[in-house]
């Protein structure tokens, strides 16, 4: 049996497009959501802000010796975080008390008003692009095989750089990606439209389906953290099965294949 | 000096975190990109305020314990501090600009003179927090139709007692539309007692569809223009401060 490659126009341009925008407005959502968060390093199980009974909280103290120290705080478990969250760069040349430090922050200072309008313009850049994907997103749709062969697909995982370069996604590929795009950006948008409270005039349910505004703040933080995880995985998996081949076919389209023969 | 692979991986990963942080910060003191990120401003306007829904209202046990102060300092002039003292005899609101009928208004005339409003509303800060209040005070649709604005009149703005300390007062404003919002309020009591200094003694604004900063406390003068700029600026402290002036999101 013989191993052709074969070229395969894989992405048409919408989708290449939408892809880097996206990536990008998702990447500035971060980064200014970090700097909003700043602004109130709390989040709180409820509709309004239980200020004594914080779900996650950011925060900065003194050590005994008098040097700063930086935490976080998931329920009632500490986690020292010095010169990172909570006490770290502030992007003025020094450390001060600050959530996210400034390497991760839009912009690099301390500026919620800055912050909100990036985040807000990116909002309406991920949402053009989700607007225009819209006719290529229902190819991700896991079909009934797609989940048969899951388990085989997760195996042939263990070693991603002997996955064959197949001319369709793998089941694997085509749930995370359904996930990523039909759950967890979906929960994003409307717990982050939940915040708003002209938004919430409109839609009293909305915030209530988080389980109030606050709570909203907690799905929209975990949420991030959910396509910061992706995000991570997705580049490994890019850089192992064949970096070159796979950038290449997201910017012009074109996908190489192995083939069987077939004579 | 021997790296491990996974600090390798980390040091890239805030390298580059701190490469995007740094052109994107560089990119916001730039004019071209800073109108572009003012520009949903006006979608958001568009979109969320020609028709204006009602915000929800609690019920008397999803008050707050506390309202959270936030803001500046309570004004610290001698006359505020001496209204304080007297239970706000002296004190009076102005409405003026473009009325026809520019009134002074003390607080029982305030109480008595229109309808008391209720509302049970969450509060929405700009910095993410969130706590619900119980308001009693005034529409302000039912005091600004005691004064008859003319019809040029655009804007309301609310002109307050308390700065920045660098001698910044703090203002606010609202269009004739948002100002006739059946639950823009001009409150007098919060939680059934007469709003504390720390919260706005002893008139502020209320408008729970937009973000808290709208909200202006320790209102003294209100004044109906035909458009903002010039001294009134972008019409709001924040506003000035690059915050938006159409606070819905």
């Amino acid at each position: 049996m013989e191993i052709r490659k074969t070229r395969l126009y894989r992405h048409p341009l919408p989708v290449r497009l939408t892809h880097w925008l996206s990536a990008l407005a998702l990447g500035v959502l971060a980064m200014s959501g970090m700097q909003i968060f700043n602004a109130h390093p709390a989040l709180y199980a409820s509709d309004a802000s239980q200020f004594n009974h914080p779900v996650v909280k950011f925060g900065a103290g003194t050590n005994p010796d008098g040097t700063p120290v930086g935490y976080v705080d998931v329920g009632s478990l500490r986690v020292t975080t010095t010169h990172v969250f909570g006490y770290g760069p502030d992007g003025m040349g020094g450390e001060s008390p600050r959530a996210f430090p400034s390497w991760a922050t839009i912009p690099k200072y301390q500026d919620l008003a800055d912050g909100r309008r990036w985040h807000i313009l990116f909002a309406w850049v991920l949402v053009a692009c989700g607007a225009v994907y819209s006719y290529w997103a229902f190819r991700l749709r896991p079909s009934r095989s797609d989940i048969h062969e899951l388990p085989h697909t997760l195996k042939s995982h263990l070693i991603p750089w002997k996955l064959p370069r197949a001319s369709e996604l793998n089941p694997l590929q085509k749930i995370s990606y359904f996930a990523i795009v039909f759950i967890v950006v979906p929960i994003v948008v409307l717990s982050g439209l939940a915040l708003s409270p002209s938004v919430d005039a409109w839609a009293h349910w909305l915030p209530q389906v988080f389980g109030g505004r606050q709570f909203a703040r907690i799905w929209h933080f975990g949420g991030m953290i959910a396509l910061i995880a992706f995000f991570v995985v997705h580049l490994g998996m890019v850089a192992l099965t064949g970096l070159v081949n796979n950038v290449r076919s997201m910017l012009t389209g074109w996908f190489v294949v192995d083939q069987e023969k077939t004579s | 000096m021997k790296m491990d692979r996974r600090s390798f991986v980390g040091l890239v990963a805030i390298a580059s975190l701190t490469g995007c942080s740094r052109i994107a910060t560089s990119l916001n003191e730039n004019e071209t990109v800073r109108r572009l990120l003012r520009a949903p401003e006006g979608l958001d306007l568009a979109l969320l305020g020609a028709a204006q829904p009602l915000a929800r209202e609690y019920t008397v046990n999803d008050v707050s314990g506390d309202f959270r102060q936030n803001g500046f300092d309570p004004p610290s002039s001698d006359e505020y501090q001496r209204w304080g003292k007297n239970g706000w005899r002296g004190f009076t609101l102005r409405v003026d600009g473009m009325v026809n009928r520019p009134t002074s208004y003390d607080m029982p005339a305030l109480r008595r003179k229109f309808v008391r409003r209720s509302q049970i509303t969450r509060h929405d800060c700009v910095e993410g927090w969130s706590v619900i209040g119980k308001w009693n005070g005034v529409l302000i649709a039912d005091l600004l139709a005691d004064c008859r604005p003319k019809p040029l009149a655009q804007f309301v703005v609310f002109h307050c007692m308390d700065d920045d300390g660098a001698g910044n007062a703090y203002y606010e404003s609202l269009n004739m539309r948002q100002a006739a919002h059946p639950q823009a309020l001009l409150a007098y009591d919060l939680n059934d007692r007469p709003i504390p200094v720390k919260n706005g003694a002893p008139l502020r604004v209320k408008v729970p569809t937009q973000l808290g900063y709208k909200s202006a406390k320790y209102v003294r003068r209100i004044e109906l223009v035909a458009s903002l700029g010039g001294a009134l600026g972008r019409g709001g402290y924040w506003e000035d401060r690059d915050y938006e002036w159409f606070a819905g999101i």
